[in-house]
């Protein structure tokens, strides 16, 4: 017999009460005064403060009617002269809307509206009887900022009906009701709270709402329903619930995702606004803001908001957050960059409020870097927050929410990974959910729960904090306290002995695809990165005074680095602003970086490496310039002429195999290598595939520009060759073979160049990309028995394991790193060294450089188009360290420049110079150095230098550096 | 045709990728331009909104009665 499902059809009890609940919000407003004489301008915002209008004045704007258009800005105005029965009461201004509105009434900005909230309190800002002038600025999104509200989601689009504006009077006692119910029925709807409890629940919700008569003229029963639930629902504290959970409000703002960087002036001044009006309105409501880049605008466009915040910043209850001047990638950007987002952060923050503060907040990002501790720590950060590994990893569950993070170098710092995710409505069921889910409820004190929407900024809601207020009187929820960030990372982490210690990245298994998705903001980040240390380097040295001006740039470079805007992971228009940014800061680094008759090496030590010096005369060509290849002669920190080798000898044979003074290569038709023996170390180096252009179909799903998925080699496209590999160019230091690769759409262009005097193999890539849904790697298989992948950091290196015995080396697939990566066995390994490519796989002796994506969303044309760049396989004696890779891939990627200036200090050799600037107080010369090979070590210097942390203030004096694996120092030189 | 290709490429294309939408102009025939959305236009719950703007512009600023044939793409992972 067929078993047959019953099914209740009828009216449940509880859906009686939901649909009461929403005939009680209706009469939320006692009265609603229509303003009928609104007038609206149509524009686009075309840069900061900057407008394209559509018409030359006005039109009216009523109920009904159409408004906002595509990125469209909307100018709204009316004159209202309050009606006499409307005087004298409390006002509120009420509009319903899905776009985000800042509101300003006599010339006072009044709060915001949004699709999370739609009224502002207006009383406190007019006069009785005074004409009120309504200026109101508003941007609708097609996405909302918060794609978790559901609300939101359902408004979502460019061209919005206009429900209308109201001067309204809130009926307190239903609206109070109406919070109460919200607050319950979360309770009684969600399966993480007691059974029994939730049964209770429904049956005296229920109860409660009988005492509401709908049908009369007037609503009645409203006073009795609210005492009914005083007296019987919060009364009950029968059930008992457990947990301690901190109540943190924060709004995540992206300053550029689905929309451009412009945008997030004023959805940053709308989320200000926002907060500052409850502050307002809830005197022990505090708020964490994080991001100085943020406050600048504020500061600079809306400087009367900006004194606003500073009176709520000096009475507590606006708390700024977050070192780094923006919160960005934290994986690409090297280890100088991270030091200046805490230095300029640090600095604005200092500037503005009079103190620096002791955390890193980046809910959002994207994994973070090993070398991260040491950078915070030297920085003045003690306490780090960041929530993806917990709520995002798709393989592991991260096993600590508060803990201790033990960097590269040994550095620790409190580090907490909440356990749910960082946007959150303050419903019951989410604190709940954050308590079940907290790991360390035994060793971590209270576990970390944020609300307010975010992602574009919102922020906390009333209704947010008046859940809250109701919190105490429920015994079945954890117990919850609203503090400050600093309140609860000094309370539950600050000298507790029984953290445990993460030492390690905090590698996040998801987003994998954003070490490589657009790659020319990776490759132009790693070039201008080089080129700020040159012009600092050669400005130092030519006593320039431009330390307002690099900072300047600094500045807006590090902004591209935001954690939307360097991984890729935005809409076509970030990325056409972030080409623009950079071709105007690197124009700026230009002519800093200037001119000469000679050629000055602004590393540190001798060069060795084999480097392509552009020349016109040259009979080489790379990325396009004529040159030739010479070992420039040059020592660290000095300048000498490099000329042309005169060497012609005939150092290459092409037959069968193709033989070098360093190999015998047997290369396939498509340019991969099925043999180079090395005929220095008289051993054969390839496995397998080698140089080989893999091609895979790629597609991940929603994020698409964020994440790879660990299947992505089961559908392979194989590429066919166009035209065979040919010997194109040669001098008497290089050679040139040329191949070329084509899909239906797509010309790949390989140029490995082979060389006299350099172990190097260099491929060069020009590209013309046309792909949908393609992920392209080149893949090596070594001829090696390693298990091990050792990968750049920028400031030392990490090991990775290769074997897939767990699922934390599994989830591991796709890494990022640096300049270099690198497979040993003991006597040799290879390394590939490249020039703005970050994601690498490793499998066993295998090693996959990802080279090109090409997603579709948010970014239709992502990556497509023309592309050119350079990696090369470097083969070696001994291990990655003793071969000096390092030195090799620093070589590789900062080129002699032409200037004609001369070093007085010590090279401080065997570190690495980082970085060499004046102070940000013009008193000092700033040395950074930092050790990348692991070792330990002293330096004399001759001389006193100030030690300096990384926000130039002097910890103390010393003449011998001495130095430990991995560590960055700071060396302040008085003038 | 050509203007009306250029106008959807240069006036109308920057305005929609700024909402991370994507228009394409695709024909002009008998009045009826057709064109394709993709992006977020192409899961919009109200481009028709959009659509009848569009008709609006080129109308205003061309002088073209034009009826918008829309078709959406959308991402792979989101066909039915």
């Amino acid at each position: 017999m067929a078993h047959i499902k019953v099914v209740r059809r009828s009216m449940r009890p509880e859906e009686w009460t939901d649909l009461r609940f929403g005939w009680l919000k209706r009469h939320i407003y006692s009265s609603k005064w229509e303003i009928e004489n609104l007038e609206i301008r149509d524009a686009r915002q075309t840069a900061e403060m900057q407008f394209e209008y559509y018409s030359e004045t006005y039109r009216p704007l009523k109920k009904g009617d159409m408004y906002f258009t595509p990125d469209g800005t909307a100018f709204i105005r009316a004159e209202v002269n309050i009606p006499k029965e409307l005087q004298n009461k409390e006002l509120w201004f009420s509009l319903k809307t899905a776009a985000e509105i800042c509101v300003k009434v006599n010339g006072k900005y009044i709060g915001g509206v949004d699709p999370n909230r739609e009224r502002m309190l207006l009383s406190p800002y007019i006069n009785s009887g005074e004409t009120l002038h309504f200026e109101m600025m508003g941007y609708n999104r097609s996405k909302p900022d918060d794609e978790r509200n559901p609300e939101s989601l359902s408004v979502r689009g460019c061209r919005q009906i206009f429900e209308g504006a109201y001067i309204t009077t809130v009926n307190h006692a239903v609206q109070s009701l109406v919070w109460d119910f919200e607050l319950l029925l979360d309770i009684a709807k969600s399966e993480l709270f007691n059974e029994d409890y939730r049964s209770f629940l429904n049956r005296e919700l229920n109860n409660a709402m009988n005492f509401i008569d709908f049908e009369g003229e007037e609503l009645s029963g409203v006073e009795e329903a609210r005492d009914y639930l005083e007296k019987v629902v919060f009364a009950n504290d029968n059930y008992k619930g457990s947990g301690d959970v901190a109540l943190i409000a924060h709004s995540h703002l992206d300053i550029a995702y689905y929309w451009r960087r412009i945008h997030s002036v004023q959805k940053n001044l709308r989320t200000v606004l926002i907060q500052l009006r409850l502050m307002d309105k809830y005197p022990d409501f505090k708020y964490t803001h994080t991001q100085p880049y943020v406050y600048e605008t504020l500061e600079k466009y809306y400087p009367e908001v900006f004194l606003e915040l500073k009176e709520k910043v000096a009475l507590g209850q606006f708390e700024p957050v977050g070192a780094m001047y923006v919160e960005p990638d934290c994986n690409v950007p090297s280890a100088e960059s991270l030091i200046r987002q805490c230095l300029y952060g640090q600095k604005t923050y200092e500037r503005m409020f009079g103190k620096t503060v002791n955390n890193a907040w980046l809910p959002d990002v994207f994994g973070n870097s090993w070398i991260l501790p040491q950078i915070l720590k030297k920085s003045g950060v003690d306490y780090f927050v960041s929530n993806k590994m917990s709520t995002w990893n798709d393989t592991n569950r991260f096993p600590h929410n508060n803990f201790i993070w033990k960097g590269i170098d040994g550095s620790e710092v409190y580090a907490c990974v909440p356990p749910t995710h960082f946007i959150t409505w303050n419903m019951p069921s989410q604190i709940q959910e954050n308590w079940e889910a907290y790991i360390d409820k035994d060793s971590g004190g209270q576990t970390l729960n944020m609300f307010g929407y975010g992602d574009g900024g919102s922020g906390c809601t009333e209704e947010m904090i008046e859940l809250m207020h109701r919190f105490e009187k429920l015994s079945v929820m954890p117990k919850c306290e609203h503090v400050s960030g600093s309140e609860f990372l000094e309370k539950n982490l600050k000298d507790n002995k029984n953290l445990e210690t993460w030492d390690g990245e905090l590698y996040l298994e998801m987003h994998r695809g954003t070490f490589t998705t657009k790659s020319d903001l990776k490759k132009i980040n790693r070039r201008l990165e080089y080129k700020f240390r040159t012009a600092e380097i050669l400005s130092l040295l030519r006593k320039e005074g431009n330390t307002e001006k690099i900072t300047a740039l600094y500045k807006r470079f590090l902004v591209n680095q935001f954690h939307d805007i360097l991984p890729g992971s935005h809409i076509h228009p970030v990325f056409v602003d972030a080409m623009e940014d950079y071709a105007e800061i690197e124009k700026e680094l230009d002519q800093i970086i200037g001119n000469g008759k000679k050629y000055f090496n602004t590393l540190n030590f001798r060069r060795s490496l084999l480097t392509f010096i552009p020349w016109e005369k040259g009979t080489a060509t790379r990325y396009g310039e004529k040159g030739f290849w010479q070992i420039p002669d040059l020592e660290a920190l000095s300048g000498a002429e490099i000329l042309p080798s005169k060497e012609d000898e005939d150092w290459i044979s092409v037959s069968e195999f193709v033989e070098t003074p360093f190999y015998k290569i047997a290369f396939e038709k498509d340019g991969s290598i099925s043999s180079l023996y090395d005929k220095e170390l008289e051993r054969e180096w390839v496995g397998g595939s080698f140089n080989k252009l893999k091609l895979y179909s790629d597609t991940p799903g929603n994020y698409d520009a964020w994440d790879i998925l660990p299947n992505y080699k089961e559908k392979e496209i194989e590429p066919e060759v166009s035209s065979e590999l040919s010997l194109v160019e040669t001098d008497g230091e290089s050679a040139t073979f040329e191949v070329v690769l084509k899909t239906e759409k797509s010309t790949w262009k390989r140029l490995i160049r082979l060389f006299r005097r350099s172990r190097g193999i260099e491929v060069e890539n020009l590209v013309d990309w046309q792909e949908k849904h393609r992920l392209a790697k080149v893949l090596f298989d070594c001829n090696l028995l390693t298990r091990k992948l050792l990968c750049d950091t920028s400031a030392g290196f990490v090991e990775r394991e290769t074997h897939r015995n767990t699922t934390w080396q599994q989830a591991r697939f796709e890494v990022c790193h640096h300049k270099w990566c690198d497979m040993s066995e003991t006597g040799g390994g290879i390394a590939i060294i490249n020039d703005g490519k970050y994601g690498v796989g490793a499998e066993n002796s295998s090693m996959s450089l990802s080279l090109l994506r090409s997603t579709i969303r948010p970014d239709v044309v992502s990556d497509m188009g023309k592309h050119d760049f350079c990696y090369m396989i470097m083969p070696h004696k001994d291990d990655a360290v003793s071969a000096k890779i390092n030195n090799l891939a620093f070589e590789y990627n900062v080129a002699p420049v032409k200037a004609d200036v001369q070093w007085l200090l010590p090279t401080f050799e065997p570190l690495y110079l980082q970085a060499a600037k004046r102070s940000e107080n013009k008193k000092m010369t700033v040395i950074r150095l930092s050790e990348q090979n692991g070792s330990r070590g002293k330096i004399a210097l001759g001389f006193k230098a100030k030690i300096l942390n990384m926000l130039e203030e002097v910890q103390g004096e010393t003449d011998v550096i001495e130095y430990k694996p991995f560590e960055i120092i700071t060396l302040g030189i008085e003038d | 045709m050509e203007k009306l290709k250029n106008y959807v490429d240069c006036v109308l294309q920057p305005k929609l990728q700024g909402d991370g939408g994507w228009i394409e102009f695709q024909s002009f025939e008998n009045g009826e331009m057709t064109a394709v959305f993709r992006g977020e236009c192409s899961k919009c719950l109200i481009l028709h909104r959009c659509c009848a703007w569009i008709e609006e512009e080129i109308k205003k600023d061309l002088g073209l009665e034009i009826k918008l044939i829309a078709i959406r793409k959308k991402p792979y992972f989101q066909d039915t």
